[in-house]
């Protein structure tokens, strides 16, 4: 983080900065430990909005179709969420979904400190 | 909370649709609310086998994001003589409809996928359905694999045709498995069913296929010559059809 950011923040403000920026290089870290796992050295980088059909689903590796259809059936959920439906550890899922974002087949927004993955199907309601 | 049921096959003429009609019949004379979904949309069948004209809304309206559930389920309770409920979502069996459901591109299946996800919430939540059945349509088409991945429980349709066995067994390793789906196998058009023990055909179904047998539907003259136009649970209480079918259906409301 730049110095200059930190100045004139009150201490609160920026604990809440680094821990952001802590919780981001976790999930890096997590993505790469998976890929070792898997032994992949990358990750093919599809298009942004790459559709995540049953074809897709089932064209995919199983620990990360997993995590898929826990998002499908879900629509919208944190990694704790997916966690709670696929009974893997939390770090696990946060890593295969960043994965997934990486991939284009999933979104991801922040809300705070939350974090929700999505699949986007734009004329569909919520 | 209720169940969605996927009765499936690898190949077509398995017996897939009398036996989603003669299931929803079943679980409905038991005095259960039931959704029967027609989700073979290359040869639609369901419109015509439960003789309702012609629908205000299909199923392919909701899919396409035209409509909600509530406009495409008709009410075909009368035809159950007792307190349960059976409804009925048709798809639309118009050449161009059909064309239109051929032609449909990822992006659309995805969505598709997304709105059979929905109904959990709607149809088993809300508006408290004990079950959900989607006849499919046979092999690896979109609309079938969408309904697998939405189901709870695969039921299986299967003969003893070679080249249907040999495909069943691959969905059920490359297909089923995949998806972490609870299968159930039916063995269906069964040729001396009574001369073979149930036990043998148990232990024949586990050593071929590895998965659990839900029943053996015995080849009835009295269902072939019927041409689809009875629907034996309802108006055949005591046909030995009827009497496997009840069978089956307690079998899933113990799972």
């Amino acid at each position: 983080m730049a110095n200059q950011e930190l100045v004139g923040k009150k201490p609160l403000q920026v604990l809440e900065k680094i821990r952001e920026n802590l919780e981001k290089l976790n999930e890096k870290m997590e993505v790469m430990i998976e890929l070792q796992k898997h032994n992949r050295k990358d990750i093919p980088q599809l298009p942004t909005d790459t559709p995540l059909d049953v074809m897709t689903l089932l064209s995919m590796p199983d620990h990360l179709r997993k995590t898929a259809m826990a998002v499908c059936r879900l629509g919208r959920a944190t990694a704790d969420e997916i966690a709670q439906q696929t009974h893997r550890a939390r770090a696990v899922e946060s890593a295969y979904l960043n994965q997934l974002v990486m991939m284009g087949y999933t979104k991801k927004e922040r809300k705070g400190r939350r974090a929700y993955f999505y699949v986007e199907r734009e004329s569909q309601e919520r | 909370m209720g169940k969605i049921l996927a009765v499936h096959s690898y190949k077509g003429g398995t017996g897939k649709t009398l036996l989603a009609i003669n299931l929803s019949a079943s679980f409905a004379k038991q005095g259960k609310k039931v959704c029967l979904f027609d989700l073979d949309f290359r040869a639609p069948s369901l419109a015509t086998l439960l003789k309702v004209g012609k629908a205000e809304h299909w199923l392919n309206d909701y899919l396409n994001g035209a409509c909600e559930i509530d406009k495409v389920l008709i009410d075909l309770s009368e035809r159950i003589n007792n307190k349960g409920h059976l409804y009925v979502g048709l798809a639309n069996p118009a050449t161009e409809a059909i064309r239109d459901m051929s032609a449909k591109d990822r992006k659309w299946e995805m969505r598709a996928l997304g709105r059979l996800l929905a109904l959990r919430n709607s149809l088993l939540n809300d508006k408290t359905f004990d079950y959900v059945i989607f006849d499919t349509s046979p092999g690896l088409q979109y609309s079938s694999i969408n309904a697998i991945v939405a189901a709870d429980v695969v039921v299986v349709a299967t003969t003893f045709d070679r080249s249907d066995v040999d495909g069943t067994q691959r969905m059920l390793r490359e297909l089923y498995d995949l998806f972490e789906k609870k299968t159930e196998v039916v063995l269906n058009k069964v040729l001396d069913a009574s001369r073979t023990g149930k036990e043998e055909l148990q232990a024949l179904v586990k050593d071929i296929y590895q998965a659990p047998l839900l029943s053996v539907i015995p080849c009835f003259c009295d269902v072939l010559k019927a041409e689809g136009g009875i629907i034996f649970a309802a108006e055949k209480p005591d046909h030995p059809f009827t009497r496997i079918l009840d069978e089956m259906t307690n079998k899933i409301n113990q799972m």
